[in-house]
């Protein structure tokens, strides 16, 4: 697929700026588009169940949002590091940054030295020393570091949750985690996955009320990607996630497929997961990192739909969005959404879109 | 101060040995590395030498016995291993002759290499390892599975290949030991199979360092026995290990 068939246009002001905890009202409180092969319905996010059937099964993400986005020092200075995925052993991708709302790219080299936390740091988890060891092949603006110890708690103690140009107030974590969120592991995601943000507990009671079975995943996002910048889609460079799906939640959507019942995804980061726990036959139980990459090419065989924000032109998650509904159905909802005025980004609106 | 990690990488002098050195030493590993070229292999270590580690680079012959033992003294000076790379092997006989026409001498001296070798050193370098959980890494192929015409010889040794890392795993005591397929790559080994062709379009080395990122974060134990690709679509642990989260 060629990249210009990612290309739309999507005029500047369709951006939700603040999340509706600063609005004063109900996350549900946003609008869904409905997309579906017979055509685009507009409503309320409080509505959504209205749109499912008995028997749909959702498939949410659990993953809790860390705060990621730190201060950092190097020899060139201050700037910010945005915690990508942990790798282990002290390994972890990151993304240096001039700040919020410059990517950079910042003068780095391999074996910098650089300081993560607090410059003032006068307790000891405030800050740590780092060192950069390679960037990401094909995404140089992102780096391996290896930490001297344990960067959680530098998170914990001085991390806020990452913020892009668009967002100009800083808010507190609380507004970064979904009703799904499992806080109870010290792991999560560098960012909301923001499918789920607009969820309300009343929302869930009513999906709840109509029949429909809730289950989880659990899939770590990184930062945000950039524009596909290649010639062709595939080409675009997509870096791994971490991943689990349970053996409940496989299970369950395999007795879903058998009795023809939909899957409905909640967000494109359980796509991911759930595509990459597909053998050719059935979902299995998983746990790793997925470099999964979901578009036309590769086809999509767990999901009937997924539910999702309102996403960039030139972005890889469009190219997900048409391996799932089509790239004509896509286009048109996307027209629609433009015409009808909906926001875009986390704290924006959100889009159903059902196969069948 | 925490301990120093150490670890031993053969073939280290240019391709994917050479990425690895680079990527181990900025995680802050002690190396010692190994190639036949002196003069490549010397240049690999000056590259290295900004990471602030130790580099020992001994240029020598993998199926030399005497060699393999000064790289394990060299290890032993480090106080043990942590991560053991067999990473060296030969592509065999060139253009890559069908099995029917294989020269047998050829084919005994690319088992030598590709098999022997990287055995012998697993089999001494085990005491080593042993005192730090170590991991062995063998570098294997897409080969040693597919039957392709004209890698009979070459596939031949990495199908033995993972089969003597599945066989270590499972003897494993005090170690772990994995197989990695790193997947297609623009290398000068793959410019040798292929050289007639422009491989411009295959990815450099650098594209497995993702794959090598999450293999050493993982817990020894969970991923002992497996069979990685460094380019396939997830990588999992083989068994779950109760301390571990996503």
């Amino acid at each position: 697929m060629k990249r210009s068939e990612l290309i739309f246009e999507r005029p500047a002001q369709l951006a939700a700026t603040t999340p509706a905890e600063a609005r004063g009202v109900e996350r549900d409180s946003g609008r869904l588009l409905i997309s579906t092969p017979a055509g685009h319905t507009h409503a309320q996010f409080n509505e959504l169940a209205s749109f499912l059937r008995r028997g749909d099964l959702l498939v949410v993400n659990d993953s809790a949002t860390l705060p990621a986005s730190l201060p950092a020092r190097g020899a060139i200075g201050a700037f910010i590091v945005n915690i990508a995925t942990d790798y282990g052993g002290g390994t972890w991708l990151v993304e240096p940054r001039q700040s919020s709302s410059q990517p950079g790219a910042l003068p780095l080299s391999a074996g910098d030295r650089i300081v993560i936390g607090a410059d003032d740091g006068i307790a000891s988890d405030g800050r740590i020393a780092a060192r950069l060891i390679a960037p990401y092949p094909g995404l140089p603006r992102l780096w391996f570091i290896v930490a001297d110890g344990d960067l959680r708690p530098v998170m914990a103690a001085t991390g806020a949750p990452i913020r892009y140009g668009y967002v100009s107030e800083r808010y507190p974590l609380s507004v970064y985690q979904t009703v799904f969120a499992n806080r109870t592991c010290g792991c999560g995601s560098a960012e909301m996955p923001s499918a789920a943000y607009p969820f309300t507990r009343r929302v869930v009671d009513s999906v709840q009320d109509r029949g429909v079975e809730i289950v989880a995943i659990t899939l770590h996002t990184g930062v945000s990607s950039l524009e596909v910048e290649s010639e062709t889609v595939e080409q675009h460079p997509l870096y791994p996630e971490p991943f689990a799906v349970s053996a409940a939640t496989a299970q369950a959507v395999n007795t879903a497929h058998a009795s023809g019942r939909r899957v409905i995804a909640i967000g494109t980061t359980v796509v991911r997961a759930l595509e990459s726990a597909w053998d050719g036959n059935e979902v299995h139980p998983a746990r790793g990192f997925t470099r999964a990459y979901i578009h036309p090419a590769r086809g999509v065989h767990v999901v009937d739909g997924v539910l999702t924000g309102l996403h960039d032109p030139v972005t890889s998650h469009l190219a997900m969005l048409y391996a799932i509904a089509g790239q004509d159905v896509i286009r048109a909802g996307y027209a629609e959404a433009v015409r009808a005025g909906y926001l875009w980004h986390e704290f924006g609106d959100s889009h159903l879109i059902m196969t069948r | 101060m925490r301990e120093n990690k150490n670890a031993l990488i053969t073939g280290a002098s240019r391709g994917l040995g050479a990425v690895l050195a680079a990527f181990l030493a900025g995680q802050g590993h002690d190396l010692v590395i190994t190639a036949r070229g002196a003069n490549e292999l010397k240049a690999v270590r000056t590259r290295l030498a900004g990471f602030g580690g130790a580099v020992t680079a001994i240029e020598g012959d993998m199926t030399d016995p005497a060699h393999r033992a000064a790289l394990i003294d060299a290890a032993a000076r480090l106080g043990g291993l942590d991560i053991l790379i067999n990473n060296a092997s030969d592509l065999g006989a060139t253009p890559l002759p069908p099995l029917a026409a294989y020269p047998l001498d050829i084919l005994r001296r690319l088992y030598e290499v590709n098999l022997i070798a990287p055995l012998a050193l697993a089999q001494i370098a085990l005491p080593l390892l042993q005192k730090r959980n170590g991991l062995i890494v063998n570098v294997s192929s897409d080969a040693a599975k597919g039957g392709y015409p004209g890698w009979g010889g070459y596939g031949s040794t990495k199908a033995a290949l993972d089969l003597v890392t599945l066989t270590l795993a499972n003897e494993a005591d005090g170690y772990a030991a994995v197989s990695v397929d790193p997947g297609d790559m623009r290398t000068v080994m793959h410019q040798a199979a292929f050289p007639d062709d422009d491989i411009s379009d295959r990815p450099l080395p650098e594209v497995t360092l993702p794959f090598w990122a999450w293999l050493f974060g993982q817990n020894r134990s969970a991923i002992n026995g497996g069979r990685y690709g460094a380019q396939s679509e997830k990588w999992q642990p083989v068994r779950e290990v109760t301390d571990e989260t996503v």
